[in-house]
């Protein structure tokens, strides 16, 4: 569906993004502090932090359009203004905001396209596939946030590049758009594009993505696949003889391991299941609730405890807290339990 | 460069303010033309029944009724337009946008110049349409001669570059007052009554009307089309030619700090 013949073959395909050192003031505020992490080629990597943490400031000084303070940002090794091709090399979509209001979608991006040298044609194919020929030809000022993105992700997509870009795709999107979005860019991931898209929600990219970026207050927090961050999550349940619930749930094909506390964490998110074999064990459920997984668990500490936009001293809940996790787990155990 | 270019000039003509400009250059041109040809020859002809009024040179007649336009204030007109080029672009943040396809930000930034020299262009010659229509129609049915010199011609392309000055002047002042509202009042006010009131002003006192008024750029403006001069009559005047070249300095010297600002300043 796309087209890869004209530029398929070339060496944009596959390239490393590599963020060293940088670091970003304004003012007597950082941004963004002596961050390095680097994007491989050919994969899907999440760069995810709160509200505030500096997502946005570090892809704009990778785009060039802030000066970093201290460090580089380079894609192949060049700096995204000594580019040759630019549009053909990465496609950014950064801000659901920026169209004219009174230019139609089609113009906006037939105006990129000039400027990319790119025909015509490629504009209504890509309007085709990100499923807004018909609304193209209105004005931008009356579309909706989905329309926007939409729009934004069809004009990151002008050059065919080997490197997207995307900030909050998922913001403003629907249910139905999030599903498409996820499929959509896990269509791009298959053709060897590397993606980097940033979100401030776990759950909105943990589906979608090979590897991992956390950063909060400008500084990094982790970094790696996610098939090594994430850890498993499971159900945690009390009863009053967590041994012979263990021995239950093995004969139901279920691993399980007693906690120091007493309760007994099970490998499984099927918390209907866990509660069936202890009513059959005969077994009283004092207890039952989805653990979530230890990177869950990392990105809610940090969103309650470094939203800088809540202003300094608001130092929130840590792991060692349990009221609040233990709420929010409970809430998707009932979810699970009522499907 | 070419590409950015035409990108540049796709943006303009892909918004309603491309034909409402268009359309007010036209009437505007043609309402001040046929205005002033009609004071000058029914004047003259109430006062002495003559063709030629007061002591006024049928050339210079000429070129006041064709740029017309201009002592009347057309000149805010291409001065909005180079200000909604770039406060636009800040104000909707499609600046992102254009430096991201451009990021050669000069080379982004001389094509927004170029584009505005097309555009200012264009829009002088719909201004001498309603113009030259207007004005030559209402000099004949009066009894004056529409073309008596070649120099009208002169004046007539003057008026463009006229056009494409205040144009870039524009530009400048929409990048260096970065909020699009704010420009625009500044920029029309200045030039529309401040400059204007102190160009009066400044009539009455000789020594400022013999050194410095012609510099300024509404006199420098009646300068180089070789208007009839209502503000300061009896004040200094530059050669046209002299008059064009501190029109261009103006325009370059806003324009180019307009442009050096905007080539390194951070865009978020």
């Amino acid at each position: 569906m796309m087209t890869t013949q004209t530029r398929g073959e070339s060496a944009v395909r596959g390239v490393q993004l590599e963020i060293t050192g940088l670091s970003k003031n304004f003012g007597a505020f950082t941004a963004v502090d002596n961050l390095s992490f680097s994007v491989r080629p050919g994969r899907i990597t999440g760069f995810l932090g709160p509200n505030g943490a500096g997502k946005t400031t570090t892809l704009r000084m990778l785009l060039g359009l802030l000066r970093p303070t201290a460090g580089t940002a380079t894609i192949a090794g060049q700096r995204y203004a000594d580019l040759d091709d630019p549009t053909g090399t990465v496609g950014a979509a950064l801000e659901a905001t920026g169209f004219h209001p009174g230019r139609s979608g089609r113009d906006h991006l037939l105006v990129l396209a000039d400027a990319a040298g790119i025909p015509a044609a490629r504009v209504d194919q890509l309007l085709e596939l990100t499923g807004i020929p018909a609304a193209a030809n209105q004005r931008a000022g009356g579309y909706s946030m989905g329309m926007r993105q939409r729009l934004g992700l069809a004009a990151a997509l002008l050059g065919d590049p080997g490197v997207l870009i995307l900030d909050e795709p998922a913001n403003g999107l629907d249910p139905e758009g999030i599903r498409w979005l996820r499929g959509f860019l896990r269509h791009l991931a298959s053709e060897g594009r590397t993606i980097l898209i940033s979100s401030h929600i776990l759950s909105e990219v943990e589906q979608t993505i090979d590897d991992l970026v956390i950063i909060a207050n400008g500084r990094l927090v982790r970094e790696g696949p996610m098939s090594e961050i994430a850890g498993a999550g499971g159900a945690l349940v009390r009863t009053s003889d967590a041994d012979r619930l263990a021995g239950a749930l093995r004969i139901a094909d279920v691993d399980s391991s007693v906690q120091e506390d007493g309760s007994l964490l099970a490998e499984t998110d099927d918390l209907r299941l866990v509660g069936d074999v202890a009513l059959r064990a005969g077994l009283p459920v004092w207890e039952l609730s989805a653990k979530r997984s230890d990177l869950e668990e990392l990105y809610f500490s940090l969103t309650e405890g470094t939203n800088r936009n809540l202003g300094p001293g608001h130092r929130a809940v840590g792991s060692d807290d349990p009221g609040a996790p233990v709420e929010q787990g409970a809430v998707s155990g009932q979810e699970g339990a009522g499907q | 460069m070419i590409n950015a270019i035409r990108s540049e000039l796709r943006k303009y003509f892909t918004t309603r303010l491309w034909w409402g400009m268009a359309i007010g250059m036209v009437v505007a041109g043609a309402l001040a033309a046929a205005f002033f040809a009609f004071t000058f020859l029914r004047l003259a002809t109430v006062d002495g029944g003559s063709d030629v009024p007061f002591d006024l040179d049928p050339t210079q007649i000429a070129n006041t009724v064709y740029t017309a336009a201009l002592p009347s204030g057309i000149y805010v007109l291409p001065l909005t337009i180079g200000v909604l080029q770039i406060g636009g672009e800040y104000r909707h943040k499609t600046i992102t946008s254009t430096f991201l396809t451009t990021p050669r930000r000069l080379r982004a930034l001389f094509a927004k110049a170029i584009a505005l020299v097309i555009i200012a262009v264009l829009n002088g010659l719909g201004c001498l349409v309603g113009s030259v229509l207007a004005g030559a129609t209402t000099i004949q049915l009066l009894g004056g001669d529409p073309f008596p010199a070649l120099e009208v011609l002169r004046s007539l392309s003057m008026l463009l570059l006229v056009m494409v000055v205040w144009a870039l002047i524009g530009l400048g002042a929409g990048i260096l007052i970065p909020n699009q509202v704010a420009a625009l009042l500044i920029a029309i006010g200045l030039a529309w009554m401040v400059e204007p009131f102190i160009a009066i002003g400044l009539s009455f006192w000789d020594w400022g009307a013999q050194n410095l008024l012609q510099f300024f750029p509404t006199q420098a403006t009646s300068a180089v089309v070789n208007n009839v001069d209502f503000v300061a009559m009896g004040a200094a005047r530059l050669e046209w030619w002299a008059a064009a070249l501190i029109l261009l300095a103006y325009a370059l010297i806003l324009a180019g700090l307009g442009i050096w600002r905007a080539s390194r300043e951070d865009v978020s």
